[in-house]
């Protein structure tokens, strides 16, 4: 199995605070982090690998140069190479212009079976570059995805996430799966020897040229969106924490919505 | 020009361990109370991500690193666990890991360090006695030849780690004088396991602080050792001990600024919150110019035990000398302690009453980095290091 794993460096949303007066994020002095949701992905594809065993897990990224560590963690978690795509001709990116890039550098790495990327970064929380990358790749798509079986190098099995339980579908690869971590995920923390093992392994930059494509389609110029103001917004009314055990909050819950003449009484 | 980077391997480790500790050790550090030794549990996690011999050969299982990144594990370590009980596991079996494999024979390196690396043994150290501590040269405890083995005599006290040793297996560097009249020219150093040794006598004492690891001692009477117990030639212990001691030291300086690093952003988030005379107390000047203070002095301790650790592992490289690292490493130590209890000691005092309860988790750092002025060479010792250093030989007091 070949495969390409989509990550993304983010602000640590932990560390993240909003300022009270004009309701954005300060972002000054937060740490980057790898995208939880990629971190998955990547120790994801590593056990597909070693289950199938045979291929490699390239990870790639877009991002600044400082963007590098986040490629280096996921080296260090197992992924056999790295590319990281960077040039001042992507800044300012909405999603269809990162999955473009994406793209560009995804058709440069050649042949692969199958592309990750995590459900949604927790910066941005679109979820919109996975489908975006499949539909520029192509490629077919599922999204929401909880577990994957390979029945043969072929065949997958997957459980997408539903409101109300699981859509278990087949597919064939090439496919691109956007992935939501499992409940019981435990991240792996690297140890020094997997740390060192990175190191040694390929790293790639690649900027604009490399890649190739429409340079028009890159960066601001490629998105059709812009960030104008991220903010939190006001609330909306006073919050009333209902407490107990089922039953009890369950009543009382009613009894707060008849008051309120959310439900009416017959 | 100087370069205050760590390399991207240390970056990404401290990210990497600082996560595990959160997890791993985090969580177990809030269950271990006064146990007085170091559950099995918390000594497999280290020992699975590595910490434990990570200065080693890698042909015995360690890793190699130097000591710095040694020293990014004893802060993160400190910050994970504010009894430091973690951390001095951590430090005394880097420190004297790293003397074994030093001058241990292939025998001994083979037996001790892949069982020590894996978590399956604790390496310890054990110089002082009862009445002897700095004055290592006056030591009672005695060491003679008998055929192919040593026979060992004597008592070692105030010691980490006995407890551990006797629970799962493993034992002391140790040192006992061979030719008395040769005073510290006459000394050998030697490994003494414990666990099913006849002939030795474990005792417990309680220390007021760092209750997760023991503080104990042991009688010595008529312990034969295997001649290849030796680690390097014989009456030369005296001055291969430093090298596992500046190690340690070294380490604690870290420890120091990790646990009292870690009370400071307690602290910080406190005095955001507590609110006398109608604001919050990091409002007023008298809490502003001490935290300022603190942060000042946590960040120069890092710099002087990073520092500290660099020389050694320049020395190791051959592009440093003794002088240096033995300066580097006592001014680091000689601070350590003290600034590190001056800061926490301040964030308790921001918390009221409840900073002086056991309910506050700043005062047990308060209690363990106490040890710290009298654990691997008291405060005075590392003074005068860095006076000896300055002045000369000839101007040492006990000569």
């Amino acid at each position: 199995m070949k495969i390409i794993a989509c990550v993304k460096q983010v602000p640590d949303t932990t560390e993240v605070k909003v300022d009270p007066k004009t309701h954005t994020l300060v972002r000054d002095g937060v740490p980057s982090i790898l995208n939880p949701y990629d971190h998955y992905v990547v120790e994801e594809c590593v056990r597909i690998k070693e289950e199938t065993g045979e291929g490699s897990v390239t990870v790639i990224t877009m991002g600044p140069p400082q963007a590098r560590s986040a490629l280096m963690r996921c080296l260090a978690l197992g992924a056999d190479e790295a590319v990281l795509i960077s040039d001042k001709a992507f800044a300012g990116s909405d999603t269809w212009a990162t999955a473009y890039a994406l793209a560009q550098a995804i058709r440069k790495i050649g042949s692969f079976d199958m592309v990750f990327c995590g459900q949604q970064a927790i910066d941005g929380d679109t979820a919109q570059v996975g489908p975006e990358l499949a539909q520029q790749l192509g490629i077919p798509q599922v999204t929401y995805v909880e577990k994957i079986e390979i029945d043969d190098k072929q065949k997958l099995t997957i459980h997408k996430q539903t409101e109300d339980g699981y859509h278990i579908l087949e597919a064939k690869v090439p496919i691109l799966l956007a992935l939501l971590p499992p409940t019981s995920f435990q991240p792996e923390h690297p140890p020094m020897s997997s740390i060192l093992k990175a190191k040694k392994k390929p790293f790639n930059v690649w900027d604009a040229k490399t890649i190739g494509g429409d340079e028009s389609r890159f960066g601001l110029d490629g998105s059709f969106t812009q960030v104008i103001k991220t903010y939190t917004p006001p609330s909306r009314g006073e919050c009333e924490l209902i407490e107990g055990d089922g039953k009890d909050a369950a009543k009382k819950l009613g009894e707060v919505l008849l008051k309120h003449e959310a439900l009416i009484k017959r | 020009m100087v370069d205050y980077r760590f390399t991207e391997e240390q970056e990404l480790f401290r990210e990497s361990i600082r996560e595990f500790c959160a997890s791993e050790i985090v969580p177990k550090t809030e269950k271990l109370g006064e146990v007085r030794c170091m559950p099995e549990d918390i000594i497999k996690a280290l020992a699975k991500f590595e910490l434990l011999g990570m200065v080693i050969d890698p042909e015995y299982g360690g890793l190699g690193t130097d000591t710095v990144t040694a020293g990014i594990a004893a802060e993160e370590l400190a910050r994970a666990d504010l009894s430091c009980s973690i951390p001095v596991l951590f430090l005394v079996g880097t420190s004297w890991g790293h003397v074994i494999d030093k001058y241990g024979n292939e025998e001994i390196k083979k037996e001790i360090l892949p069982k020590a690396i894996k978590g399956e043994s604790i390496i310890g150290i054990a110089t002082t006695e009862s009445d002897i501590g700095s004055d290592l040269g006056n030591m009672k405890t005695k060491i003679v030849k008998k055929g192919d083995k040593y026979v060992v005599n004597g008592e070692k006290m105030y010691i980490s780690g006995v407890a551990e040793a006797m629970e799962y297996g493993g034992g002391h560097v140790t040192l006992a004088r061979m030719t008395p009249e040769k005073g510290t020219r006459g000394m050998n150093m030697f490994y003494l396991p414990l666990k099913d040794t006849p002939g030795i006598t474990p005792t417990y004492v309680e220390d007021i602080g760092r209750e997760a690891i023991s503080c104990g001692g042991f009688d010595i009477k008529n312990v034969e050792i295997p001649k290849h117990y030796l680690l390097g030639e014989e009456n030369k212990g005296f001055y291969y001990i430093h090298e596992g001691y500046e190690l340690a030291r070294g380490l604690i300086s870290l420890v120091c600024a990790g646990a009292a690093s870690k009370a400071l952003e307690n602290g910080i988030a406190y005095i955001k919150e507590r609110k006398a005379f109608g604001k919050p107390i990091g409002k007023y000047e008298g809490i502003q110019f001490k935290l300022a203070e603190h942060h000042v002095k946590i960040q120069a301790l890092r710099q002087l035990g990073y520092k500290a650790l660099w020389t050694y592992d320049q020395e190791i490289q051959g592009k440093a000398s003794r002088f240096d690292v033995s300066m580097a490493i006592a001014m680091a130590k000689s601070v350590a302690p003290f600034w590190a209890i001056d800061a926490i000691d301040d964030v308790m005092q921001w918390q009221g009453a409840f900073g002086y309860t056991k309910e506050c988790e700043d005062q047990k750092a308060w209690r363990a980095v106490r040890s710290f002025t009298l654990a691997e060479g008291s405060s005075e010792i590392m003074k005068l290091i860095i006076a000896r250093e300055l002045l000369g030989k000839e101007f040492l007091a006990y000569r």
